[in-house]
């Protein structure tokens, strides 16, 4: 079954500018892809359009059996409950703790709050965060930071996991761990979509890879032998 | 429940921890209130003294011949029952005579040897305050001459023609100083509160990113709204009780006399309810509308 089906997906922002042109798409289930290609090319339109913050101005986005073209604003909010995401400047409540951040989701969607603690704790530990529960997000490193976020995506335990430039703020050891969560995520059954344009993330964790370049798909490959270890070229 | 404890929490938390935000909210609906509610007293107040002036309208009707008591009470019903007529006493020669005298004082010895059939008889008439002005006393007169017994009609139209335009020019006052401070304090609340709201647009924006339902994003902003709108309106309402205090009760006693800063009334409690309903209708409104704009998916 595929996850995500896009058909002759275009969009062309108000201003005139067409950010993705042409774009047919299936990602399916269970897989880790990348979207690659330069500045501008169009990535993280294409990802907002999966979580519905743009509309597509032409073709039809289907994510699992569901058309999500067009949705009301309270049936998007609900489409979000399973998607986690990722971005590359961490998205986080400055005025919260790090524990209510991760737990923000569930208590959105009225779960119970020992449940959500308990979960919440339970990812803290899972990124290695258990000893920084009570902190404010700027008092972290951006590795930490970006842990957190993780750790925030997961606790819905989405069935799709969309990143943004996830390391473009972060060291290469950082950015490298970051990676190993990903396919750690993916390995339990996740759908992982990763926008970079990170060359040295992708060789290190080789994964199925789609290129844009002025909105349209370049090329769409795999590579020859899909390892699961990280390779030691770097 | 769950929900309604989660918004209460919120709502309270975000003005703990946004004090300077929240403060500055509160404060701007404060002031812009105060100055409102005090302007609405002092219009109220002037009302008030106009009406207590205008009951110096009245029309005075004079009466050609005594009339025999079965004519006097029948015509003094018949001005009574006209809608316009609020009030009516009827003066008989002998005691215009004697408030003549009183009004001579020590000169009252001009009247030695003259009889109190020299003045006519008349009626007093005090109008309905909806009647107070030349336009009003002219028609009851119109009305009242078609009585042959009523001789003369007195009613003071010179002043009363001023009367009529003080209470224009009041008025115009009124609705161009009220229209426009009304529009003023719409305008300098809805800002305040969108800058306010434009500072958390992130924590908006992450909201709607992890499946917040617009409602449940928008409801502790909106609560936080009405509650800074109620407490900025209670600080109105003090400071205005504050400025009435010290300014026209103390201050303008000291140059008027005692009865007159005594005539000087607070806000009615209709109207001091009104404020603070303001303030809430402000604070919901004020912030729906920024939020409309900013909670967009
Ligand atoms: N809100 C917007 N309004 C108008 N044009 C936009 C908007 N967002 C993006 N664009 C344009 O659409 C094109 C694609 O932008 P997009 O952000 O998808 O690129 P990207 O591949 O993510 O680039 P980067 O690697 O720099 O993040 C660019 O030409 C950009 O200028
Ligand atoms: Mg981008």
């Amino acid at each position: 079954m595929s996850m995500i089906q896009m058909c002759r997906i275009a969009k062309i922002y108000a201003n005139g500018v067409p950010a993705l042109y042409d774009i047919d798409l299936q990602i399916p289930a269970g897989e880790f892809a990348y979207i690659t290609g330069s500045s501008g090319a169009g990535k993280s339109t294409l990802l907002r359009l999966l979580y519905c913050a743009d509309r597509p101005t032409r073709g039809q986005i289907l994510m699992g059996k569901r058309n999500i073209t067009r949705l009301s604003a309270r049936k998007i909010a609900f489409l979000r409950r399973q998607i986690g995401f990722v971005f590359q400047d961490f998205k986080l409540l400055q005025n919260r703790t790090v524990i209510e951040n991760v737990a923000l989701p569930l208590q959105v969607q009225g779960v119970s709050i020992k449940e959500t603690r308990a979960r919440a704790f339970e990812l803290l530990r899972y990124v290695g965060l258990e000893y920084k529960v009570q902190r404010k997000p700027l008092e972290l490193s951006g590795g930490e930071q970006q842990r957190v976020a993780i750790a925030r995506a997961m606790i819905v335990r989405p069935k799709l996991l969309l990143a943004d430039e996830p390391t473009g703020n972060l060291d290469y050891n950082l950015a490298q761990e970051i990676m190993e969560m990903f396919s750690a995520i993916n390995k339990m059954g996740t759908t992982v979509l990763v926008a970079t344009h990170d060359t040295e993330i992708m060789r290190l964790l080789p994964r199925r890879t789609i290129a844009l370049e002025n909105g349209h798909i370049i090329s769409d490959t795999r590579p020859e032998t899909d390892t699961d270890q990280l390779q030691e070229t770097a | 429940m769950k929900r309604l404890r989660y918004f209460i929490q919120r709502t309270i938390l975000n003005m703990i921890q946004s004090p300077l935000l929240s403060s500055a909210t509160i404060g701007t609906i404060g002031v812009a209130l105060m100055l409102l509610a005090f302007f609405t007293l002092i219009v109220l107040n002037v009302q008030n003294l106009t009406r207590q002036w205008s009951r110096e309208i009245q029309i005075t009707v004079y009466l050609e011949q005594v009339p025999s008591t079965a004519k006097l009470q029948q015509w003094q019903e018949q001005i009574k029952q006209h809608p316009s007529v609020e009030h009516v006493t009827y003066t008989s020669q002998a005691e215009a005579f004697e408030l003549f005298r009183k009004r001579l004082g020590r000169n009252d010895d001009l009247l030695d040897g003259l009889l109190p059939e020299i003045l006519p008889a008349s009626f007093e008439l005090v109008l309905t305050p909806e009647s107070r002005s030349e336009l009003g006393a002219e028609k009851l007169v119109q009305e009242l001459k078609k009585n042959a017994a009523f001789s003369g009609f007195r009613y003071g139209q010179d002043w009363l023609k001023r009367y009529d335009a003080f209470i224009f020019l009041l008025k115009l006052t009124g609705v161009l100083a009220g229209g426009f401070l009304i529009f003023a304090t719409l305008f300098i609340i809805s800002n305040t509160i969108k800058l306010t709201i434009y500072a958390r647009r992130d924590e908006l924006e992450i909201m709607t990113l992890i499946g917040a339902t617009p409602m449940f994003i928008k409801i502790p902003f909106l609560a936080e709204g009405a509650l800074q709108g109620i407490i900025g309106a209670l600080l109105a309402l003090g400071g205005c009780h504050a400025l009435y205090y010290f300014f026209l009760k103390r201050g303008l006693s000291a140059l008027l006399t005692t009865t007159a800063a005594g005539n000087i009334t607070f806000l009615p409690f209709s109207i001091q309810a009104s404020v603070i309903l303001l303030g809430f209708v402000l604070g919901i409104c004020g912030s729906a509308l920024p939020l409309r704009k900013f909670v967009r998916v």
